[in-house]
């Protein structure tokens, strides 16, 4: 019976300022006690990459963050050798005949060594919070080194040799299905999917975040999030949209929502321009549905 | 469900390797490794709180969003069967033969449709086929009489799609007399090695990734309109790369990726009719796939390779073969691309048995009835 752990890591999480539910901490909770990588899918905006610096800040461990994009290496993941550096050092040599071989060892040596996100994470002192962000960008060529790393904690650079993992990082993956990622690394990770959330919670993110809101606007807001997210829209918003659009009425002192503020504001929520003509054509309808009509009247 | 079904650590242990069995039937992919995993975090999990308790659970046994959104539903179908196979093992027993029962009778149906299919279309010429009509008709002559010009348009075209999807950039450098982007790595690397100087800077571009090809076409009756023209694509396809090859297949397979490589194409052409006794007779892809899959797949598929089909996917095989076959196919190339001389005509839906069964495991199904649907296709392989 674990249940407490359970419960301090809901707690740790809301004192972040992160609401979570009980399935979310449940994972985070075993991706922690069994020391596996876990896997955060979901759609765009719903607080995917917040889970792993919510958790870094939670536990006062290091967050080192990975950000994957199409063509991403290992130099740019792992190591490189700091080419300047080295280049400095030689022409400071000058001709003085020096062995070979002793200034290869120092011009390969860890000073020379820049460490990229992976290998920071696996040779730090502490464990360390190893974020790999949208790991789907990444190609499948990065996904099978990295699944290398994350089962034998270790790494080959050719002039050194073996690094062996020093601590074993916490690693989390998020991803947006912009690709499907490998059986492989599916199997290696905890999974978690996280979906646009419901009124409550969405309501009780917005209040969280944005403090000094008006209770109704809140309530408002989030009513109307959840009508946008049943239109058929290219880009749905997430809850950072949400946030986004709390803090610009709250700022503006706002206490509820009327037609002609929406309009003025919906680049804050949506965007993409022929979902902003869109909802323009039909906002009407969609404050009706919210009940936030009565308002204008 | 006010409480779990069992009470003791063991039976709960016992219960989750049987859930695990369960899935795998389900379609969840878990080896001996994440079931062992499950099993230790069983010790973590609260066992007072189903909520929660189906929370860790289904974090740890799904893995994909599908999974994940099913689990609730699959763990309470797991259940019942669970307790109703414990209530009664014979009322199981009757409702599997049950189960088998019903089985017996799909396949039944399924044959009689396939029966169906067959009598209707074997009695009449190919033309009469739904979908064969319309535009398809009225183009059937320039496929099967593509002028010179025509051909010489379409080389250019497939050399050009050919080169564009099997040179990729790779983000792999090589040394390059012509960039002017400084590789520092190698400078360093190479002046070190004849001194502590640097004497020299050496330049780098990005290495070419070069995929490789493999088309499968069929050449049975149902494609007859379009076979000869298939065969032009695939002719000048196989000129217009060298790492390319090429199967035809009606009832069984053959390589002719030699034939096509040294002959022209008129000569090519009367080979392969008189090699393959099955010419535009009926099909069977399953068994051809499967037969592609085991003789040459190891070989020639890996991630480097673009498996290109053309067929209109009507077959008198089994289906279940195809999907299978298509399934390792899939897995082990980079790419399939099954281009459908049907899928130009309007009204167009995968009805084909063995498209159908084929679909989930293609990657891009794009019309391939003449000139202007493959230039379309192009654009979408990119």
């Amino acid at each position: 019976m674990k249940n407490k752990e359970l419960d301090q890591i809901s707690n740790m999480l809301k004192e972040q300022g992160y609401i979570s539910e009980d399935h979310i901490a449940m994972s985070l909770f075993l991706a922690m006690e069994l020391h596996m990588p876990l896997l955060v899918e979901g759609p765009a905006g719903v607080g995917k990459t917040e889970i792993g610096k919510v958790m870094a800040k939670a536990l006062g461990r290091e967050l080192i963050r990975l950000q994957c994009y199409e063509g991403l290496d290992s130099t740019h993941a792992l190591y490189e050798w700091n080419y300047q550096y080295q280049l400095l050092y030689l022409q400071m040599q000058g001709s003085g005949n020096k062995d070979i071989k002793e200034l290869e060892e120092t011009i390969f040596s860890d000073k020379f060594l820049l460490k990229r996100p992976v290998l920071r994470a696996i040779t730090q002192k502490d464990n360390a919070v190893l974020l790999i962000d949208e790991i789907d960008r990444a190609d499948e060529e990065f996904e099978s080194f990295l699944l290398e790393v994350l089962s034998d904690w270790q790494v080959t650079i050719p002039e050194i040799g073996t690094i062996r993992a020093t601590s074993k990082p916490q690693v989390i993956l998020t991803g947006n299905r912009t690709r499907d990622l490998s059986e492989s690394l599916r199997r290696r990770c905890i999974y978690l999917w996280i979906d646009y959330p419901e009124f409550e919670k969405e309501l009780a993110i917005v209040r969280t975040k944005v403090p000094g809101i008006d209770r109704q606007l809140g309530k408002e807001i989030c009513l109307f999030m959840a009508a946008l997210r049943r239109m058929k829209l290219e880009k749905i918003p997430g809850i950072s949209e949400t946030i986004d659009w709390a803090r610009a009425l709250a700022a503006m002192h706002m206490s509820h929502l009327d037609k002609k503020i929406v309009e003025d504001t919906l680049g804050v929520v949506l965007k993409d321009w022929q979902d902003i003509r869109h909802v323009r054509d039909t906002l009407s309808e969609l404050l009706e549905k919210t009940g936030v009509i009565s308002k204008i009247g | 469900m006010a409480k779990l079904p069992v009470t003791y650590q063991t039976t709960i242990s016992g219960n989750v390797v049987l859930l695990c069995r369960f899935l795998r039937k389900r379609g969840f992919s878990l080896g001996a490794g994440e079931e062992a995993k499950a099993l230790e975090a069983l010790s973590w999990l609260p066992l007072t709180n189903e909520a929660l308790f189906i929370y860790g659970l289904r974090t740890m046994l799904a893995k994909n969003r599908h999974q994940f959104k099913k689990f609730d539903e699959f763990y309470r179908e797991f259940l019942e069967e669970r307790s109703k196979a414990a209530n009664s093992k014979k009322k199981e027993d009757t409702r599997e033969s049950g189960g088998r029962e019903m089985e017996a009778r799909n396949r039944q149906d399924e044959f009689e449709r396939l029966k169906n299919w067959l009598n209707l279309h074997q009695s009449g010429d190919a033309e009469t086929i739904p979908s064969y009509s319309g535009q398809e008709v009225l183009t059937k002559k320039k496929f099967s009489d593509l002028d010179p010009d025509e051909m010489k348009l379409m080389m250019r075209l497939l050399s050009q799609l050919a080169h564009q999807i099997t040179h990729r950039k790779s983000r792999l450098r090589k040394t390059s007399m012509n960039s002017r982007k400084l590789d520092l790595r190698r400078t360093i690397g190479s002046n070190l090695r004849k001194g502590t100087r640097i004497r020299e800077f050496v330049f780098s571009e990005p290495k070419e990734k070069k995929l490789k090809i493999v088309l499968l076409a069929d050449v049975s009756r149902s494609m007859e309109l379009y076979s000869r023209f298939f065969i032009y694509l695939v002719y000048a396809f196989q000129n217009a790369h060298d790492r390319i090859e090429t199967f035809v297949f009606s009832t069984a397979l053959h390589q002719v990726s030699d034939i096509l490589d040294n002959h022209d194409f008129d000569h090519a052409f009367r080979i392969i009719s008189d090699k393959v006794p099955h010419w535009s007779g009926g099909t069977k892809i399953g068994s051809c796939f499967q037969e592609f899959v085991r003789e040459f797949g190891y070989g020639l598929l890996d991630k480097k390779t673009i498996v290109f089909i053309l067929s209109d996917g009507w077959d008198t095989g089994d289906p279940l073969a195809i999907s299978g076959a298509m399934k390792s196919i899939h897995r082990q190339s980079r790419r399939v691309i099954w281009l459908n001389p049907l899928a130009g005509s309007p009204g167009f839906s995968p009805e084909a048995i063995g498209l159908k069964a084929a679909l989930p495991h293609v990657d891009i199904l794009a019309a391939a009835h003449n000139l202007e649907s493959l230039k379309e296709a192009m654009l979408r392989i990119r």
